[in-house]
């Protein structure tokens, strides 16, 4: 695997199972067996109802451009040669929302509003970076 | 409640700009030095020193942590000395911080001060801080955002869902151009189009380079005390008759859309409520933006604008020198400088020179009113703060 220089993510004892779901290409929402609530980012303790008795599920990974920015300069260093890439706000099908990139396809192509799908970028050993791609029907 | 609590009687402050042979320390000799004499009171009287945060300066950082003001400047009347740190919303937290200090007896006169001397700080380093600086390492950092990416974000989605232009949103750096031209103190003073803005390169689309701020040197300082004090000290104290704060979230994907216009309409309604006024008595807004979107949704938050039509009224000239609305006369972020958590400062200073009729060319006329407001991170909290030379 090529030597991967750029930020990794910092995790939680609690959230290192969504990086292992990751690892093997599944998004993982943590969610609380208590109240219901589905919960992203990874808490030690449901932020709803405080309780500890929370559990993962598997996302179908499905979900739409909230907005999205193509960086263009200024970044840091170790994303300069990714020059343009797409930054994304994506809403998940279950109501979750996350900071990703949009891949897979030219970055003028993207639109806010736009369907996509989950898909997972190796990096290291211990972690794949979940990015999203637009749905080709 | 604030209201009627505190009073500013002395402001100090060195231009903003990239001035490597300017030392920190020189900045804050002449800011504190400028803001006593401004005050008109013998230094130790001083009995309190606050200092807001050097931020992506470890030394600096620490030696204004750790009591080294009172001791260089020779303040023999201190007490004690204490850093607040909020971010962006240091300043408001300063203040709140002095007028428990003068009103609890721990010290009647306060010296708040911010400095920061980012010419001699790599420029690598600096980008680094400030992309995991309200960030977070693991759900934002790993994907390659930094603050302009970030505000870029936000910004798309104000213009797809307001229908506001590129050419609306460009006329805000213009704006902020308008009253930089007349600020000594500002970094950038030249004459701006909207034209030469939109020229400028892509940053993070649909922000332009013009559309972003740059780090700067700068600093401010101002002398506080009580209103009773402040009276007998100076003919222009500058009272403090409002705030309202919200919290709204750490990290943008824990903010939902509405989560923002909701939070900051409620800040601002509590900080008019105490000070028994409303936006219409306002003669200034002096709103920190740091971006150009945020200058919209404030308008838009307030009440100044409908949702959606503040593209127009800032592109028709409303918030210029001579305007019908002055609005932030230190021309921003974008044409002052960013000076770290010393925007929101620089802000108060200004608030306060314009109550004290000083603001020279910027002057507003008859200028008794004025709100200015400071936000932390990339966007954790608002908070607006109302100020007035007399009490309403």
């Amino acid at each position: 695997m090529k030597e991967y220089k750029k930020p990794l993510p910092v995790p939680q004892p609690w959230s290192k199972k969504f990086w292992e779901g990751a690892k093997q290409h599944k998004f993982l929402i943590q969610y609380c067996k208590d109240c219901g609530k589905k919960i992203f980012y990874p808490r030690k303790f449901c932020p709803e109802c405080w309780s500890g008795n929370l559990d993962w599920s598997e996302s179908k990974g499905r979900g739409k451009v909230n907005t999205f920015t193509i960086a263009m300069s200024n970044v840091e260093e170790r994303f300069a040669e990714d020059i343009p890439y797409v930054l994304a706000l994506v809403y998940l099908d279950e109501g979750i929302r996350m900071m990703t990139n949009i891949v897979d396809c030219k970055p003028e192509e993207v639109k806010i509003g736009m369907e996509v799908e989950v898909v997972f970028k190796d990096a290291t050993e211990e972690f794949s970076l979940p990015a999203f791609r637009p749905v080709r029907r | 409640m604030s209201k009627g609590k505190i009073a500013i009687v002395g402001i100090g402050e060195v231009p903003t700009g990239w001035y490597p042979d300017r030392s920190e320390w020189d900045i804050i000799y002449d800011i504190c030095m400028q803001a006593i004499r401004d005050a008109g009171i013998d230094k130790n009287a001083v009995e309190g020193v606050i200092c807001a945060p050097a931020v992506g300066q470890p030394k600096l950082d620490a030696e204004l942590a750790f009591g080294k003001v009172p001791e260089e400047l020779g303040l023999k009347g201190c007490k004690d000395v204490a850093m607040v740190h909020a971010g962006g919303a240091t300043s408001a937290n300063m203040i709140r911080m002095a007028e428990y200090w003068i009103n609890n007896g721990i010290a009647k006169i306060v010296l708040l001060l911010h400095a920061t001397k980012y010419s001699s700080v790599d420029p690598e380093y600096l980008i680094r801080t400030f992309a995991t600086a309200g960030m977070s390492f693991e759900w934002e950092y790993p994907f390659g955002v930094t603050y302009n990416s970030m505000v870029a974000l936000g910004t798309h989605k104000y213009m797809e869902v307001t229908g506001t232009t590129a050419e609306e949103m460009a006329s805000v750096p213009v704006a902020f151009r308008k009253w930089a031209e007349l600020d000594p103190n500002a970094m950038f003073r030249k004459p701006l189009t909207i034209e030469k803005v939109l020229s400028t390169k892509m940053v993070s689309t649909p922000l332009h380079s013009m559309e972003c701020n740059m780090l700067a040197d700068g600093g401010a300082a101002m002398v506080v005390t009580t209103p009773e004090l402040a009276r007998k000290i100076t003919k222009t104290p500058v009272f403090k008759l409002g705030e309202g704060n919200r919290y709204c979230q750490a990290t943008v994907t824990q903010r939902p859309e509405d989560l923002m216009m909701r939070t900051y309409k409620e800040a601002a309604e509590q900080a008019f409520a105490e000070a028994s006024l409303t936006v219409k008595d306002m003669d200034i807004l002096e709103l920190y933006c740091a971006y150009p979107v945020l200058m919209l949704t404030l308008l838009e938050v307030l009440g100044v604008c409908k949702r959606g039509e503040a593209g127009k009224f800032v592109m028709q000239g409303n918030t210029w020198p001579g305007g019908k609305l002055p609005c932030s006369t230190i021309g921003d972020a974008l044409s002052r400088g960013h000076t770290g958590s010393g925007v929101g400062f620089a802000y108060l200073v200004e608030t306060a020179r314009q109550l004290m009729g000083k603001a020279g060319e910027r002057q507003v006329p008859n200028c008794r009113y004025v709100l200015t407001n400071c936000a932390g991170g990339s966007g954790m909290n608002v908070i607006f703060e109302i100020y007035g030379r007399n009490m309403p």
